[in-house]
């Protein structure tokens, strides 16, 4: 293979890979925060709050692959 | 027979809105970059985006300075937010009105938002470190959503482009942000900081005990102790891993955000950008609240007292 679909395949690796482990944590933390708002429909507010908050850490995971790809495609 | 109303319009009119919105996005589609792939024919004039050429390091727009357009940018932000909170805090009155109340609800709801986890005493002295963070990198964020804030060109090079998406800007936060919790450490517990770091005691205390005679409590303490040394030390690689995380954290959640409106517009033209630029509001006020609520979370851990 050559250098260019190489670091092509690599990318897409990358973002296929990395984003699965944050995909179930973010369907974790919805189920989670589902799961309370069911028992506790009061405290929509902070559950909510709270969710995308950890949503965004579980994101930020996913995030690290996207930099890993980008780099792989715009700088290396 | 009385109207149906949805969303404060008449129905008529949300389903005439509907299909010109749905009109538009596959008008835009098909008439855009990507369906000119497809037809094979060239892309309509008014439909055509240039396909985007993300560039990570920071341009600089004047030839000559050593001034990058994400530090122009920062500037801007620093001086939006100093105007803001200065007209905000002239003339004040006992019963705030208008710019005055609003500086008061942000400041008090992160006041509270701090004082809650770390207390009256030590939420005062989080307070200016966390809450100008939050400002910085909310500023930042949302002063990039303005219209034509990135078209402005000087020498070929855009001059002005959001500060988040260079890395240096992210880093010198997340520095800041480590030496802060640092100080904040050794201020609350003075040396015995250091222990949570390097904590040798029950080691040493586990060899006393086997050199006193007490073999079987002098094993279990020394394993204790050694368990304890080697915490020490993921304890001080957390700490530095921790500002690499704030670091890519920041920059990449804000230079994915440019990368996918920037896609979104070559690939859809008209109305799909609309709900990737709300997205992107979104997000700049979620990272800049967890970057904030993650130096006060690890500044609360670090001032907490051990049992």
């Amino acid at each position: 293979m050559e250098g260019e679909s190489v670091k092509l395949l690599a990318a897409a690796f990358a973002m296929g890979v990395g984003t699965f482990g944050p995909g179930i944590g973010i369907g974790l933390l919805g189920w989670g925060a589902m799961n309370a708002l069911g028992r506790n429909p009061e405290a929509r507010g902070p559950i909510m709050t709270n969710m995308i908050l950890a949503i965004a850490f579980a994101e930020a995971i996913a995030i690290y692959a996207l930099i890993v790809a980008i780099l792989l495609i715009f700088v290396a | 027979m009385a109207k149906k109303k949805v969303l404060g319009c008449s129905l008529n009119l949300i389903i005439i809105l509907a299909v010109v919105f749905l009109a538009l996005i596959v008008i835009s589609f098909i008439g855009g970059s990507v369906g000119a792939l497809i037809t094979g024919g060239e892309p309509l004039s008014i439909f055509a985006v240039h396909p985007p050429h993300p560039q990570l390091p920071a341009e600089h727009p004047f030839p000559n300075l050593p001034i990058t357009n994400t530090m122009i940018t920062a500037w801007i932000s620093i001086l939006v937010l100093f105007g803001i909170f200065f007209a905000a805090t002239r003339k004040m009155r006992l019963v705030p009105r208008g710019l005055q109340n609003l500086v008061e609800f942000i400041y008090e709801t992160a006041a509270k938002f701090i004082e809650d986890p770390a207390g009256k005493k030590w939420g005062r002295i989080f307070l200016p470190v966390c809450f100008t963070i939050f400002l910085f990198v909310l500023a930042n964020a949302w002063i990039n959503l303005l219209p034509g804030f990135e078209t402005i060109k000087m020498n070929g090079e855009p001059l002005l482009r959001n500060a988040n998406t260079d890395i240096n800007v992210p880093l010198m936060l997340a520095v800041i942000s480590f030496i802060s919790v640092e100080y904040w450490g050794f201020k609350a517990k003075k040396a015995r900081y250091l222990e949570t770091f390097f904590n040798f005691r029950p080691l040493g205390l586990g060899f006393k005990q086997l050199f006193t005679g007490k073999i079987k409590a002098g094993f279990g303490g020394i394993f204790n102790g050694i368990i304890l040394v080697v915490a020490g030390i993921l304890e001080i690689l957390s700490h530095f891993i921790r500002m690499v995380s704030f670091t890519f954290r920041l920059f990449g959640n804000m230079t994915a955000g440019a990368i996918l409106s920037l896609i979104m517009i070559f690939l859809v033209p008209f109305v799909v950008p609309a709900i990737f630029y709300g997205l992107e509001a979104f997000f700049g006020f979620v990272q800049a609240m967890i970057f904030g609520g993650l130096t006060l979370g690890f500044a609360c851990a670090a001032v907490m007292a051990e049992e």
